[in-house]
């Protein structure tokens, strides 16, 4: 049987338009759940609660499309905000329980750093030789954490931005091939968010979140789950935690995993996966109609 | 004074009940496919050591599948003994709690999550070994109660046939059936006459027809479109510096594209040389497509093979003279006398790693992923108690001892950077911190620097053999590990030296001009070539073929 990974992206992707052919049925159920309409400008998404909301309605019209014509993942991965379109399609959350949570989530986040926090990225060095950078720098006034492993060789740091701009210096010095700051206004993935974390569990205590019908692949520690306690924790606690995304994508490979759809916006988790997983074929719903993924599935599920 | 009756039978005793409650789901030997679940939760009790087969190529899959379904209040806190942990199921057993305890080989295709297992306590070690420590202890302290094995044919009296992937199922077969094991055999077809008699039917306790053929994996088979032009460098360079140096008559290649290259030089560069006939008559190694030039230009005289590949089958059978083939024209592999055959009987070993430490030791096992090793520990390492002499084998003993005696040739090759532009040569092997990390007995290290009697880089060889201090075998690796941190300590100096003394050859030393190395020189440069080469007779796997 063909096993096939769905990708949510979190943010970075996000642009005016992002919103253009969401069934407005899902737009009118974010703003009765929350209260939040949604602009789709280049304004708006300088609001986490905009964007993150906005990526999440595109995503959940786009799953519904796809359950609509049959399919359903073997596997799940979220990455970051993207953990909840994923449970949704793994069927842990229902739609009305992942814009609520979401909804808690960026509202939380925005509220915790206004100024002067954020991520950047270095390329180039492992996670073990960025580890004594980060350590040389890093002070209780002025923390930076090592975040999200994206690749073996990609690493981003979260914290205070002069504590990062640091690391980057050294780095750079190092031999990193990139190192820069990330338009991003939190220090997500860092201990700096166990606040929104502990928001987050607390709310999530009043929320259902069922067995997932297929694996789950958890952000906080790269493992794949089966349970709903294991789904509960890795949304209410991702944000404390690095995302092990090249962890998560050894384990869907070794799982099986022959073809990964990555759900809008954006195509970056699909230009990693080309380059770390060559044997995995790739369909991006940025780009590609929900047409075009149900003849490409169709025509491979013959073959796969 | 009573008599106490000591029974002698218990373990046979113990398999006569099992067989008997399975009675209502075997017709004779043979079970329904439906079944199959049933048949498991039947014969398989708790705490039971079961060997499933699966090694890197070939793969008991329904039987593996049909454990991981099996009702875990039943059937659990198994000790699976594997030479390879490659399926997804594999390891879904121990997180279902059906098995707790593994003792393996290699687990390449499932690395990461066996390392996520064992440092979250789902899987216990027992030990990572070479193939053969496997195999020999199935009939020593890791003698199974059950084995669940797979067969392409098998008639109604249960014997079966292996063909070309016959492998490892004569050794794990034979561990259970002379020991009141249990010898349960997937098929992939129920015929009225097998091909020949891999295993007799006496040895086989219960078959059941798969629902689809095993998984069978083309492993050992190399795009020559991939080779590069380093790699063609090298391989001119352990041409002239090692195999014709050390009159080299037999050889075990590793899977890679260094080795490929070498393969494919020998009917080009070779002959250039005037070598044919003087070297490398003599194989043990899969049967890999990229051998077929040299075998159609008279290189090679004989091949034994470990495993099949897939898509040579009909080649194979049209060489007789060549591989190991039965009177009914498919081949006989034998993973187990493949193993012994490396070790004792072989000239040289040819190999790649992932790293090399300054002191010359080398693994695949990286952070973060538990990848154990496949032949490369057995064939790589050196057999103290061989006493055979060969013209190779003596050219490595040591002038100054006179109850000295030869040594394997074991050859690392690398480039000194790798693919992920990290250096292969380092000061630490990422395998001491996986070993703490894996509360491992010992550090997984794939090759053993006392082992190791060459290296080659893109740089030159390194004759570590030639050494008579650890700190005099750092300088020659330093001298051929280029800029990484371990090559940046050698000096002019320092590698005048040991060119002078044979410690270290660089291309110009060998006669190899760097200009020459080109991918002209391959005598196949890509898949349709090895089946022309081939006559025909070769038939690549689909995902080899450029138009699919």
């Amino acid at each position: 049987m063909m096993q096939t990974l769905w990708v949510f992206p979190g943010q970075g992707s996000q642009q005016a338009g992002l919103l253009a052919t969401v069934n407005p049925a899902i737009l009118a159920r974010v703003t009765a759940l929350t209260g939040v309409t949604l602009s789709d400008t280049t304004v708006g998404y300088q609001d986490p609660v905009q964007i993150q909301l906005s990526i999440l309605s595109r995503q959940l019209d786009q799953l519904a499309q796809c359950q609509q014509l049959g399919w359903q993942p073997q596997a799940v991965a979220g990455h970051s905000l993207g953990v909840f379109a994923a449970a949704v399609a793994a069927g842990s959350l229902t739609v009305d329980t992942a814009i609520q949570l979401v909804a808690t989530r960026a509202q939380a986040m925005r509220s915790a750093y206004p100024t002067g926090y954020g991520m950047g990225v270095v390329v180039g060095l492992t996670r073990t030789e960025l580890a004594p950078l980060v350590a040389s720098v890093h002070t209780e006034a002025t923390p930076v954490y090592l975040s999200n492993q994206n690749t073996p060789l990609q690493t981003t740091l979260s914290g205070a931005l002069p504590a990062i701009q640091q690391v980057l210096t050294l780095a750079l010095a190092q031999g990193a091939q990139h190192a820069k700051l990330l338009h991003v206004p939190s220090p997500s993935h860092s201990p700096l968010m166990a606040a929104v974390a502990q928001q987050l569990t607390a709310r999530l205590a009043d929320c259902d979140v069922q067995r997932p019908r297929c694996s789950y692949l958890a952000n906080w520690n790269g493992r794949r789950t089966l349970t709903a306690d294991g789904v509960r924790y890795d949304l209410a606690n991702n944000l404390r935690y690095p995302v092990y995304w090249a962890t998560m994508m050894a384990v869907a490979e070794e799982l099986g995993t022959q073809v990964a759809m990555e759900f809008a916006p954006g195509t970056v988790f699909t230009k990693l996966s080309q380059a770390q997983q060559p044997n995995v074929r790739t369909i991006a719903l940025a780009q590609q109609s929900i047409d075009d993924a149900d003849f490409l599935l169709t025509k491979w599920k013959e073959v796969l | 004074m009573s008599e106490v009756v000591k029974s002698w039978t218990t373990r046979r005793d113990a398999k006569a009940a099992r067989l008997t409650a399975a009675q209502s789901l075997l017709n004779g030997k043979f079970a329904k496919t439906q079944d199959a679940r049933a048949v498991l939760e039947t014969l398989i009790k708790p705490g039971d050591k079961v060997v499933l087969e699966g090694d890197n190529q070939k793969q008991a899959s329904f039987l593996s599948q049909t454990l991981a379904q099996v009702d875990a209040a039943k059937v659990h806190d198994l000790h699976m003994i594997m030479s390879s942990i490659s399926r997804p199921e594999h390891l879904d057993i121990f997180e279902l709690g059906i098995a707790n305890k593994m003792d393996f080989s290699f687990a390449g295709p499932q690395s990461t999550r066996v390392s996520q297992m064992i440092a979250d306590g789902t899987m216990q070690v027992g030990d990572i070994h070479t193939y053969l420590e496997l195999y020999a202890r199935l009939y020593v302290d890791l003698i199974p109660n059950v084995v669940l094995v797979a067969a392409d044919k098998v008639d109604h009296d249960g014997n079966l046939y292996t063909g070309n992937n016959t492998e490892e199922t004569p050794v794990i077969v034979e561990s259970a059936a002379f020991k009141d094991g249990i010898v349960i055999v997937q098929a992939n077809e129920v015929v009225d006459q097998v091909p020949r008699v891999d295993i007799p039917g006496g040895w086989v306790d219960v078959v059941i027809p798969a629902d689809e053929p095993y998984q069978l994996e083309p492993l050992f088979t190399r795009d020559p479109q991939n080779i590069t032009e380093l790699q063609v460098l090298m391989g001119m360079m352990a041409i002239r510096g090692i195999y014709e140096k050390h009159n080299v008559q037999s050889v075990n290649h590793g899977v890679g594209f260094n080795t490929a290259a070498i393969e494919l030089l020998l009917p080009t560069y070779g002959e250039q040389l005037g070598l044919k006939g003087k070297i490398v008559p003599n194989w043990e190694v899969n049967p890999t497509p990229t051998l077929i030039p040299a075998i159609e230009s008279g290189w090679i005289q004989s091949i034994h093979s470990f495993g099949g590949e897939v898509g040579m089958e009909q080649y194979i059978a049209a060489r007789p003279d060549i591989f190991f083939v039965g009177a009914d024209g498919s081949m006989r592999s034998n993973r187990a006398f493949g193993q012994m055959a490396g070790q004792y009987a072989l000239d040289m070993f040819v190999g790649s790693t992932l790293q090399i430490d300054q002191f010359g030791n080398s693994s695949t096992v990286t952070e973060g992923r538990l990848s154990g090793f496949g032949g490369a520990p057995n064939m790589g390492s050196n057999p103290t108690g061989r006493r055979h002499s060969t013209p190779a084998w003596q050219s490595l003993r040591p002038d100054d001892d006179p109850l000295g005696k030869g040594q394997k040739l074991v050859v690392q090759m690398v480039e000194t950077f790798g693919a992920n532009k990290k250096p292969v040569f380092v000061d630490h092997l990422d395998a001491e911190k996986v070993q703490n990390e894996a509360k491992l007995q010992n550090v997984p290290i794939m090759i053993y620097s006392e082992d190791t009697t060459h290296i080659v880089t893109e740089e030159g060889i390194a004759y570590l053999y030639k050494t008579d201090s650890m700190a005099e075998r750092q300088a020659a690796i330093e001298a051929i590990a280029g800029v990484t941190p371990v090559g940046l300590r050698s000096n002019a100096k320092q590698l005048a030296d040991l060119r002078a003394r044979g410690i270290v050859a660089l291309p110009e030393d060998l006669g190899v001009k760097r200009s020459a190395a080109k991918r002209s020189l391959l005598a196949a440069q890509n898949m349709d070539d090895l089946i022309s080469w081939s006559k025909g007779l070769y038939n690549p796997p689909a995902k080899f073929r450029s138009w699919s």
